[in-house]
């Protein structure tokens, strides 16, 4: 008898699978595991089995009837598919036809390059407890050269082309470091931030000079604030936009708004160490920095009795420039999308 | 500036072994920047005197020459064309491997198939001259095989060039003397005592008791510090000796004579300019005093200048003689006639003489360093100085009488200031010893005493300007000690929250909106524009209190008064390059304001650009858009007659009908409109351009936050109802969408515009949805029923019928 069931289950697959109308397929439900069908004919010889015989036979023609069950099921799907597949087959769509492949004039979107390094920057220092600020573009003697340690007198006033309006008290601010006076009359000491923002001079535009451009001011004040951490926040913020250690060196620079002051230099090439004119070369005039002179921290509401600090300023287009190799500033400014689409999202 | 270390080795000891480079790279590290190294003459080393002995003719080329010559003990022959080549004559010689000014290295080199073993050279070749193309003829008596250093007498030099704008803040480096104390303190060797008291003693055992011929007088008032006088006889002008004209020309000074080299040599010297006068030219005494409003004054470069009441002049009783700290005059220079000098050494107050060549727009050696603030103790020395180079170039030259002064009383007193170990230390991260920073000062000549706490006597030529207080003191230890000696460490502070300010936040969120949502790039535009583009524009506005008074060019001279101006110009660049394009700026717009004298707003301006579609409608989406993702509730209102801040309704540019006030918590925040196509013509821009402009200076001080609401989804079902209703052609659609207020119907869920069509010339149809529901039960089908006619009663009685 159990022979009989296996081969009852042998002749239904053969049957089934060149089926492919609904009808047939439940025909030949009907004909194997109806009330009438094949497998109950057979069972009905299960009285005449043994004992043993019967614990085998019960669940194995289960087993048959599940499989077939199974199989009619599938079958059934399989051509539901197949029907649904005639009919999506005249829905057909055209899936080449995709953006990237039409004419859409100019389709995407990004954050201009300045303002990408700059964002990188800034999240940077706010990683490490910068707050980040900005002030008016225009500006007053006072902020601009004043509260910084430049008196009317001062010959660092020259080395500034300032643009001035026609009331002679107002100007454009020649550098960020304005932010570091707003930043230290808004706040108690102990504070750090940068300030990034537009600066004004007044110079002919060329190819590497520009009379609106960007700098990103930092300014740390504490108790204990010395050289040794400026440079650790320099040489940190490089690692972060080179994504490798920088070599870094300081020497002395003047800035009337610090003291020490310091030019930042990186080791942008190694030098040849055979050629001896050139041992020396190969670093990079990056940032200007120093410890904020007392009488900036005085004009900011700072006891520089208690309280020491280091600021610094970093060019953000120069970076840009250096950054892709860019050899002409002026496309920063001119509205040239095909410039700005270079530095898109997508 | 540029520094001959010849110069500097009078008054310092280099060490041998030092690698120009490297001490080239110690100066800019310690004190101030090496731009570049330069060697002078060293060539006239290598070179040497040879005596032709033979002359062949180059048996391939006429003009060619084979000269053999003797260079002492061996002999060479080269290819020669110079054309006063003869037998006997002594010539310098370059041998292979030479290198020539201007950087030319001979290479074993056959000429027409003859080798050449180096070469004979001509006066230019050297670099000594631009003579004739011929052989430079050296005297008969000359030794065969001597270098032509030897041989001239004269002296190779290395250069280092010093970017001045890193001296701006040390007057003391502007003289060589100075310079050479920086190298005394970066070596550690002794500064040599050139200009000491038995030096000056020598000198001034020539002051006599003859009457003093030119006697000054000072003004107080005038920018005058300090003048001193000298008056010398029997002076023979004449070529200065070889030594002086070397050092000045090496360092690029031209050499003029004798007595003008002098002036020019101490200054190099010492750092202080000073002036020699003829002065016989000088008519009575010399005075020292403010010129007057419109003074002419023409000075030695032969401009008459107009002067002003705040400027200085040295006059004699006739005339001006010297404007003072800037240049002397045409008249009362020394010149070949010179037989009387008189040398002047005064110091002027920096400012002054700032703004006298400032205004002049004359920059010279002497204003540059008189700028800086110098040491009114410098005069004296100088002088001195001065007078011993007189002695040196004209022995018989005589003082009468002795030199005389006027002007501030001079004071050696020198400045204290009190500073610690401890505070050193704590500015620069180091832990040095008293002793180490005690040596460091002696070896800058500050007086140090005291232990931990410090009193520091400062010199009084660095007391002009440079060092004032202890800070000041900290980057002398620091920079010499080395900056690369500081450890590099993370200050240890208190870890507190930080987060972006208003500003930054709005910042970003345009930024990410525009770029990310509306599919924009982000440009910017100047904040400075011209008229022409205001007026290109139709710009009502000329902002023109906001004008610069020293703009660079016409085309920036003043702020923008809006962002659409530059957004039109911009669109005109991009329109020849893309069929459509969207771009955005966060920027600023300035306009004049009574009280504060000027405003920025922060501004985004949003500019779609479509060769053939309109595209406000988008532009409005993305205006709706962006206001939800702020979290700002806002009206879309057409214009009305309430004035916007952000387009002026006399604007050409405005279309007649798509221009909408965007307002925000009752205020009128933004526009957005299209642009006339007369204005678009102005720029030649083909298609249609549709700008937002939106205000957002507001929210950059206050935080805006977007705050969600959870209310609870209903579990019963919604039920919907289409209807639809004529609307006017030349209506808005969402007119018969205030129905929904009519109704006060708290089960209206929504109302929307499911589609419009249009009908016929008069109507188009509309329909709309309506969807009823009710959060605690199914709405029964009566009162569904009862909704649906009082939806189009209502719509009715506001001017909808239905479509029938």
């Amino acid at each position: 008898m159990i022979n009989k069931i296996e081969s009852l289950w042998e002749s239904f697959q053969k049957e089934v699978t060149p089926l492919d109308k609904q009808a047939d397929v439940l025909n030949l439900k009907a004909k194997y595991i109806g009330k009438k069908g094949l497998i109950s004919e057979v069972m009905k010889g299960l009285r005449d089995a043994s004992v043993e015989e019967k614990k085998l036979i019960g669940p194995k023609s289960n087993e048959v009837k599940k499989n077939i069950e199974t199989s009619i099921q599938d079958k059934l799907k399989d051509i539901q598919i197949s029907e649904m597949n005639e009919k999506l087959k005249k829905e057909k769509i055209d899936f080449s036809l995709r953006d990237s492949n039409l004419d859409l004039g100019l389709n995407s979107g990004g954050i201009h390059p300045v303002h990408q390094i700059q964002r990188s920057i800034e999240d940077i220092f706010l990683s490490m407890g910068f707050e980040v600020l900005d002030g008016p573009h225009i500006e007053t003697e006072h902020y601009n050269f004043e509260a910084l340690n430049i008196p009317e007198t001062h010959p660092a006033r020259d080395m500034q082309d300032t643009f001035w309006f026609k009331d002679k008290a107002h100007l454009l601010r020649t550098h960020t470091s304005t932010i570091q006076i707003r930043g230290m009359e808004e706040r108690k000491a102990p504070f750090a931030f940068v300030g990034p923002g537009k600066v004004f001079r007044c110079e002919r535009i060329d190819a590497t000079h520009e009379s609106c451009f960007h700098q990103l001011e930092g300014m740390m004040v504490g108790e204990n604030i010395n050289t040794g951490h400026l440079i650790y926040f320099m040489k940190t913020l490089l690692k972060e936009i080179f994504q490798k250690d920088m070599e870094v060196r300081l020497r002395p620079g003047y800035f009337p708004f610090v003291e020490p002051g310091f030019e930042l230099d990186i080791r942008w090439k190694k030098p040849d160490p055979k050629d001896e004119e050139a041992r020396h070369s190969g670093w990079l005039e990056l940032l200007p920095c120093g410890m904020v002179h007392p009488n900036v921290l005085k004009a900011g509401g700072v006891d520089p009795d208690k309280y020491t600090g280091f600021a610094f300023g970093l060019g953000l287009d120069r970076l840009v420039m250096v950054n892709y190799k860019m050899d002409d500033i002026r496309y920063l400014h001119k509205g040239d999308l095909r410039f700005n689409s270079q530095f898109s999202h997508f | 500036m540029l520094i001959s270390l010849n110069w500097i080795k009078d008054f310092v000891d280099l060490p041998e072994s030092e690698n120009i480079h490297d001490l080239a790279n110690k100066f800019t590290m310690t004190t101030a920047e090496v731009e570049e190294v330069k060697k002078v003459n060293a060539h006239l080393d290598i070179i040497k005197v040879v005596e032709i002995t033979e002359i062949e003719k180059h048996p391939e080329a006429d003009k060619l020459n084979l000269v053999t010559f003797n260079i002492g003990g061996s002999t060479a022959r080269v290819v020669c064309g110079a054309p006063n080549v003869k037998a006997g004559l002594k010539v310098p010689y370059a041998a292979i491997g030479t290198v020539l000014p201007g950087g030319f290295k001979l290479e074993p080199k056959k000429i027409r198939g003859v080798l050449s073993e180096g070469m004979l050279c001509s006066e230019t070749e050297l670099g000594l001259g631009d003579g004739s193309s011929g052989l430079m003829e050296l005297n008969s008596d000359a030794t065969i095989g001597q270098s032509l250093k030897q041989y001239l007498n004269t002296s190779s030099d290395t250069l280092i060039d010093v970017d001045n704008k890193s001296l701006t803040h040390r007057p003391d480096l502007w003289g060589y003397y100075g310079l050479a104390r920086e190298f005394s303190a970066i070596y550690k060797t002794p500064l040599k005592d050139n200009f000491n008291s038995q030096w000056a003693a020598g000198i001034e055992s020539k002051f006599n008791d003859q009457a003093i011929p030119t006697k000054i007088k000072v003004d107080g008032n005038s920018s005058c510090l300090g003048f001193w006088g000298i008056s010398l006889d029997n002076i023979k002008v004449q070529k200065s000796p070889q030594w002086m004209i070397d050092r000045l020309e090496a360092v690029g000074l031209r050499a003029i004579n004798n007595i003008v080299d002098i002036s020019n040599y101490v200054m190099m010297e010492l750092g202080m300019p000073m002036h020699i006068y003829d002065r016989d030219q000088i008519k009575g005494d010399i005075q020292v005093g403010l010129a007057k409003d419109g003074n002419k004054f023409t000075t030695l470069d032969e401009v008459e200048r107009t002067l002003v009441g705040t400027d200085t002049l040295i006059s004699d009783d006739e005339k001006g003689l010297v404007l003072a700290g800037v240049m002397g005059g045409a008249s009362s220079g020394v010149n070949e006639e010179t037989k009387n000098i008189f040398i002047e050494v005064a110091n002027w107050k920096a400012e002054e003489v700032r703004k006298t060549s400032t205004r002049l727009g004359l920059r010279t050696d002497s204003s540059t360093r008189f700028e800086k603030s110098l040491d009114l103790n410098l005069c004296y020395r100088s002088l001195l100085r001065a007078i011993d180079l007189v002695f040196e170039v004209c022995p018989d030259a005589k003082i009468l009488g002795k030199p005389v002064y006027d002007g501030q009383k001079i004071s050696e007193t020198r400045n204290e200031i009190k500073t610690s170990v401890t505070y050193i230390n704590k500015i620069l991260g180091l832990k040095l010893s008293t002793e180490e920073i005690k040596e460091i000062f002696t070896s800058l000549d500050f007086e140090v005493s005291g232990d931990e706490q410090l009193l520091i006597k400062v010199p009084t030529y660095r007391a002009t300007k440079d060092i004032q207080g202890q800070h000041d003191l900290a980057e002398e230890i620091g920079r010499v000690v080395g900056y690369d000696t500081i450890p590099i460490e993370s200050p240890k502070l208190a870890v507190t929250p930080v987060r972006l300010t208003p500003y930054k936040e709005i910042e970003r969120k345009v930024q990410d909106f525009m770029s990310l949502h509306a599919k924009s790039l982000e440009v910017l535009s100047y904040p400075l524009v011209g008229e022409k583009l205001l007026l290109k524009s139709s710009w009502p506005d000329l902002n023109e209190d906001l004008q610069l008074v020293n703009a660079i060019s016409v085309e920036q001279d003043r702020m923008r008064p809006s962002l659409i101006p530059s957004f039109l110009e911009m669109t005109a660049v991009n329109a020849k390059n893309f069929s459509d394009f969207s771009f955005f700026e966060w920027g600023r717009s300035y306009l004049p304001k009574t009280d504060s004298f000027f405003v920025e707003n922060n501004i985004v301006g949003l500019l779609n650009y479509s060769k053939s579609e309109n595209k406000f409608v988008d532009t409005l989406n993305t205006t709706e858009k962006f206001l939800n993702f702020l979290g700002l509730n806002y009206k879309i209102q057409t214009h009305s007659k309430r004035p916007n801040p952000l387009v002026n309704e006399d604007w050409k540019g405005l279309h007649p009908d798509e221009f909408v006030d965007i307002v925000v918590r009752g205020k009128t925040l933004g526009a957005a409109f299209s642009v006339h196509p007369i204005v678009l013509r102005d720029f030649k821009i083909k298609g249609k351009v549709s700008i937002l402009m939106l205000d957002l200076t507001d929210f950059c001080k206050k935080q805006t936050t977007k705050a969600h609401k959870y209310s609870p989804i209903s579990k019963f079902p919604s039920s919907q109802f289409d209807c639809t209703v004529l609307v006017p052609v030349g209506s808005a659609a969402d007119e018969c969408l205030s129905v929904s207020k009519k109704l006060k119907n708290k089960d209206l869920l929504s109302l929307k515009i499911v589609q419009v069509f249009a009908l016929n010339e008069e109507f188009n149809a509309v329909t709309l949805r309506f969807s009823f529901g009710n959060l605690s039960q199914t709405l029964e089908a009566s009162v569904i029923k009862d909704y649906e006619n009082q939806a189009v009663k209502e719509l009715e009685s506001i001017g909808f019928k239905l479509k029938t």
